[in-house]
């Protein structure tokens, strides 16, 4: 089927692509239909820190109509109902266009986190609330990601999630064959994201390498 | 020294004048490749290069516009989809 090819290199494209942070993955491997995504809250938001778990239904003739998405993880957010997670978005509705993807609407969805829109509410005791007590509506929103969520506690990141946000994305392999040569893990990185190599690939054709190596030397 | 050429075959090779790894927006295939619902490519599967700049293949496309929510408008910049009559 048409839609199921398309669905496919979506999921692939998310697994590969870690820097994005958005992920999704089938819920019943019978049904490549429904899925279900996930990305962290965005920072210096009350919602910083906790992981948001979205429940995605895509149509049979997706990718022309949008994803039905729903937040499963609770949330108080104006325009996202507090009781059944329904989100009010133009993206998703009116607004949609078949070149979005699932990764480009959870991204929408993170930056709905980020910039509520009171004004155009889903859930109106929120936006009440959001309008008239926004202190109350900060610490009622942070109450909820840490309980729902597991945001706050702010435990330190893992050694292997620091090597991870280290590494942006690049394969280890990659990056030790220039530390190797006795430059540091941060400029190699930076070196490769200056000189434009795409984050995943393994090894890089010789210009490439010979680019990145510039690069470092230049920085030094 | 002289040859008689008794018989040949004639290869030929052709692609659409779109950058090579570039891919239709709507379906994520290869613009050399066909739309997902054809399966050779070539003048059945055609792409169409609208005058916003946007290409796509016509069966693709066609199928967006089609859709009462598409208002006849680009998928990638949300102008009026026209394109050059051939």
């Amino acid at each position: 089927m048409a839609t199921k090819r398309r669905i496919l290199k979506e999921l692939e494209d998310m697994s590969r692509d870690r820097s994005s942070g958005m992920q999704a993955e089938v819920v019943d491997s019978d049904n490549m239909m429904h899925l279900r995504g996930w990305f962290e809250g965005p920072p210096d938001t009350p919602y910083a820190g906790g992981t948001y778990v979205v429940d995605i239904v895509l149509p049979d003739n997706y990718p022309f109509v949008p994803p039905k998405m729903r937040f499963e993880t609770r949330v108080w957010h104006p325009n996202i109902s507090s009781q059944t997670g329904a989100i009010c978005l133009d993206t998703l509705s009116a607004k949609w266009s078949p070149v979005l993807t699932i990764k480009t609407a959870l991204l929408s969805l993170q930056s709905l986190l980020a910039a509520p829109e009171p004004s155009d509410p889903q859930d109106a005791e929120v936006a009440q609330m959001m309008l008239n007590d926004p202190a109350r509506f900060d610490a009622k929103a942070r109450e909820w990601a840490t309980r729902y969520a597991g945001a706050g506690d702010a435990a330190p990141p893992s050694e292997a999630e620091k090597r991870r946000r280290e590494l942006d994305g690049y394969s280890e392999s990659l990056v030790e064959g220039f530390t190797g040569m006795g430059f540091e893990t941060r400029a190699v990185v930076s070196a490769l994201r200056g000189a434009g190599v795409k984050r995943g690939v393994e090894s890089l054709a010789e210009d490439m390498a010979g680019r990145v190596v510039e690069r470092l030397i230049g920085g030094m | 020294m002289k040859v008689t050429i008794k018989t040949y075959n004639a290869v030929a090779y052709w692609r659409w004048d779109a950058p090579s790894d570039d891919v239709c927006g709507i379906c994520r295939v290869q613009f050399d490749g066909t739309c997902p619902n054809c399966r050779f490519p070539g003048d059945d599967c055609p792409i169409l290069n609208g005058k916003c700049g946007h290409s796509f293949h016509l069966h693709c496309v066609n199928d967006w516009i089609q859709t009462e929510s598409s208002r006849g408008l680009c998928p990638m910049c949300r102008q009026k989809f026209e394109f050059e009559a051939e």
